[in-house]
């Protein structure tokens, strides 16, 4: 019992998480010693590669805040890949025209990257609450108009005019957020998420909003017989949800890219519902998971060249860690005694 | 009558995380005995029938059975949908081939019921039947594995009592043969009434074993409690003024509609809904709580009242089971005044609150934090009548509010109910007690599909009136 435990707690995830990535060496021929060494200097071995490491980390926290509010409120939205992307465009689209001072013109353009996230994820919500469609097919559906919306727009009538590829013309110097870390690509935006993370925990914690969120996510029956709108939670909930992860598009375009491109996100939104899950849906361990997956998405490039594991094993090794968390949730429900 | 062992537990023993469930426990069923399990709850009667039925493994200790097990559990586990001899051979079809061979499984169950004095139709799809022929099918499709021994978890809950009577004479019929009968119940009227030998079960043992003909109900009780039995608040004079009014209710559809339905619950008195489950009294609930859409009038004479309300499912509707008794005493009053500041929660009133119900009605948890899942159904109980009445309401619904939970418990819910009462609040109780009804109840009204059939003073009750009106009988 008591090495089941062990088992299926968060150490015994991190072991396994080792054997698997060890084995994931093995199978592409290299020692695992020599895999994580490679994994772990990639990373963390200088100020360049640590700040890697932390916009890869800002890039997820922000999907992965967002993804915890709605999860919280019981609403699977598998869409925060869309969410960001359609607040990158907001951003990059108007970010690209605008004629402001540069700290009213960052603000705002962190504001555009919420509306824009935030309307993506209330159409989701809004169609739950007047139609009750299934919001884990309505939101991963929208993450493919979302894309071929962006595709459309930067191809014509929003296309740089000196681009080359599907991009919007380069945001002005002033709008660009400013470096954090020198020598480095890390902007601010990593503060501005750590700031959501502690607005989040405050949400949860001390708001009645949050309050009545959880309600409806833990016993929605309960929560519909304590007053609570359902409807109102729902839409409002995911609408939120999807304005954190736009915030999160936002700051990758005023941030690092500093103007908008569809291949912005190679999978931050799928990739944060792993990260989210792993910080159990608490906005402070998610910043630590985050900052995991930091490590993963940028010391898998260093792994690759140093150690000819393919990034692609990272993929395979977020993958499975969803599939321990599955099975972690459901052996920890099967042992759980019957109450009563 | 007692003759071979039909089923021996020895030494069992079973614990769980932090508590022991069944400590070392000897019993014996014979063939052809009614044996009844009583105890409070969480004495440890349904972990004990689950291991005599080879659902729980014991951690020690040995069962010894002289043929197949059969259960019938106290919450039906039948598929709706299907029809009734579907449910009665699920998973023991007849085969012709690869094909189930329908009218030797139609026959079987005819032959079955017949053989059993059980009136069924084979082909009527389960969820359309009443909860009493329900029940039949449930036990047809133990009867059907030709059990040596039946255990039967609460089998009368939902039961009116012309087919409490029914019931119990398949339930004699069947031990005449030489089945062994053992019945986990709370109804210790039904245990003099119909069982042979009965086992009182407290903190995991059994403490008192009787024959029921040297017996009474008192005695019983008092090995269940270990003690002398708590009583009830006493009931004090109060100037009943008006203070909800039903007018011409409809709600609902189906067999639990409601239509023209009228009654008032004055200030100051208990308004006893006497009625077998599934007449309407649900719809009736909800209703009153706003949760469903109705038509006609529910008024409260001074406009809007304070309403304290005791749903019936503490589990799914009135608690958010992971969270904490301070979380769970806000729980539909974050929007007062008192509560709420601006956006944020009140967190020491929530805090105060908590520690108010617990200490007013005796919850045992080891601090506020506990997450209310870990606690025993009557604590649970408690954490939501106090916070119905934590308010002070001018009017109260309680649905079912002691069922499932321990004498001692039911005793102190009851007490404060009483208690609201005498202070002037209006009190609805909707019950499938009837005793609770009789106890609590100023006036008596009695539901049947869905319309008042009768209402009774407290001080004019006809016990055996009320339970024709209750069968839908007319005089």
């Amino acid at each position: 019992m008591k090495l089941q435990r062990t088992l299926t707690g968060p150490a015994g995830a991190v072991l396994l998480l080792v054997l698997l990535m060890s084995l994931a060496m093995i199978v592409a021929g290299t020692s695992p010693i020599d895999g994580f060494t490679a994994l772990f200097v990639g990373a963390l071995g200088g100020t360049s590669q640590l700040g890697e490491t932390l916009v890869a980390t800002t890039a997820l926290l922000f999907p992965a805040l967002g993804i915890a509010l709605a999860f919280r409120g019981g609403l699977f939205n598998i869409g925060a890949e869309g969410q960001l992307l359609i607040g990158a465009l907001f951003a990059g689209a108007v970010g690209a025209q605008m004629h402001l001072p540069g700290v009213i013109g960052m603000a705002l353009l962190l504001l555009l990257g919420a509306i824009g996230g935030g309307l993506w994820g209330a159409i989701a919500g809004w169609m739950k609450a007047r139609f009750n469609a299934n919001e884990i097919i309505s939101t991963l559906m929208l993450n493919f108009v979302a894309a071929a919306i962006s595709l459309a727009l930067v191809s014509g009538p929003l296309k740089g005019p000196l681009a080359t590829g599907a991009e919007t013309a380069w945001l002005d110097q002033t709008y660009w957020l400013p470096t954090l870390l020198p020598g480095s690509r890390l902007s601010i935006g990593l503060l501005v998420a750590l700031a959501f993370a502690l607005v989040l925990q405050w949400l949860f914690s001390r708001t009645v909003f949050g309050y009545e969120l959880r309600a409806s996510g833990e016993a929605p029956e309960a929560a519909r017989r304590a007053g609570i709108d359902i409807r109102r939670i729902t839409w409002l909930s995911l609408a939120l949800s999807g304005a954190i992860a736009g915030v999160g598009g936002a700051t990758i375009v005023a941030g690092e890219l500093h103007r908008f491109n569809t291949q912005l996100s190679p999978g931050y939104g799928f990739t944060a519902i792993a990260v989210a899950l792993v910080g159990d849906l608490q906005p402070l361990w998610i910043c630590l998971a985050a900052f995991g997956f930091g490590i993963l998405e940028a010391g898998g490039l260093a792994m690759q060249a140093s150690a000819q594991v393919p990034k692609d094993a990272i993929h395979v090794i977020e993958g499975l860690i969803i599939l321990v968390l599955a099975a972690r949730r459901y052996v920890t429900t099967r042992i759980e005694p019957a109450a009563e | 009558m007692t003759d071979a062992a039909a089923l021996t537990l020895r030494g069992i023993r079973k614990s769980y995380p932090g508590v022991v469930a069944v400590d070392d426990v000897d019993l014996e069923l014979a063939a052809g005995e009614i044996h009844a399990l009583v105890g409070e709850n969480g004495a440890g009667k349904s972990t004990l029938s689950a291991i005599a039925f080879g659902e729980v493994r014991p951690d020690e200790g040995s069962v010894q059975a002289a043929g197949t097990v059969g259960l019938v559990h106290q919450h039906f586990e039948l598929v709706g949908r299907l029809r009734v001899w579907e449910n009665v051979l699920l998973g023991r079809e007849p085969r012709r081939g690869w094909r189930i061979d329908e009218d030797a499984a139609r026959a079987r169950v005819r032959e079955l019921a017949e053989r059993n004095g059980l009136a069924i139709d084979p082909d009527a799809i389960v969820e359309t039947l009443p909860i009493g022929v329900q029940q039949r099918v449930e036990l047809l499709r133990e009867l059907d594995r030709e059990p040596a021994v039946l255990l039967l978890d609460e089998p009368t809950a939902a039961l009116a009592p012309a087919e409490i009577a029914a019931f119990f004479a398949t339930v004699q019929g069947l031990a005449a043969r030489g089945t062994a009968i053992m019945i986990v119940t709370h109804k210790l009227q039904e245990v003099i009434a119909y069982a042979t030998r009965v086992s009182v079960m407290r903190h995991g043992r059994i403490v008192a074993r009787m024959e029921t003909a040297s017996t009474s109900i008192d005695a019983i009780a008092r090995a269940m409690v270990g003690g002398d039995l708590p009583s009830v608040a006493t009931r004090s004079a109060s100037a009943p003024a008006p203070c909800l009014s039903i007018r011409d209710l409809r709600a609902g559809s189906g067999e639990t509609r409601i239509e023209s339905l009228s009654l008032d619950v004055q200030a100051g008195e208990i308004l006893g809904i006497a009625g077998v489950e599934g007449n309407g009294q649900t719809t009736l609930a909800d209703a009153i709580a706003r949760m469903i859409p109705y038509e006609g009038t529910i008024a409260y004479a001074d406009g809007r009242a304070r309403t304290g309300i005791i749903p019936q499912d503490r589990h799914r509707e009135a608690l958010v089971m992971p969270w904490s008794i301070v979380d769970n005493a806000i729980l539909g009053r974050q929007q007062r005044a008192e509560i709420r500041h601006g956006f944020t929660l009140d967190r020491a009133r929530a805090r105060t609150d908590a520690q108010r119900i617990k200490d007013r009605f005796d919850v045992r948890a080891a601090s506020l934090d506990v997450p209310v899942r870990t606690l025993s159904g009557g604590n649970q109980q408690k954490i939501v009548v106090g916070r119905a009445l934590i308010d002070d309401p001018a009017f109260v619904l309680a649905y079912n509010p002691t069922r499932g939970i321990d004498v001692g418990a039911a005793a102190l819910v009851q007490s404060r109910l009483m208690e609201a009462r005498n202070g002037g609040a209006a009190v609805l109780l909707i019950s499938f007690e009837l005793d609770e009804i009789l106890t609590l109840a100023d006036r008596i009204a009695v539901m049947y599909r869905g319309a008042i059939v009768g209402t009774f003073e407290r001080a004019n009750v006809d016990r055996g009136a009320i339970g024709r009106l209750m069968a839908g009988l007319t005089e």
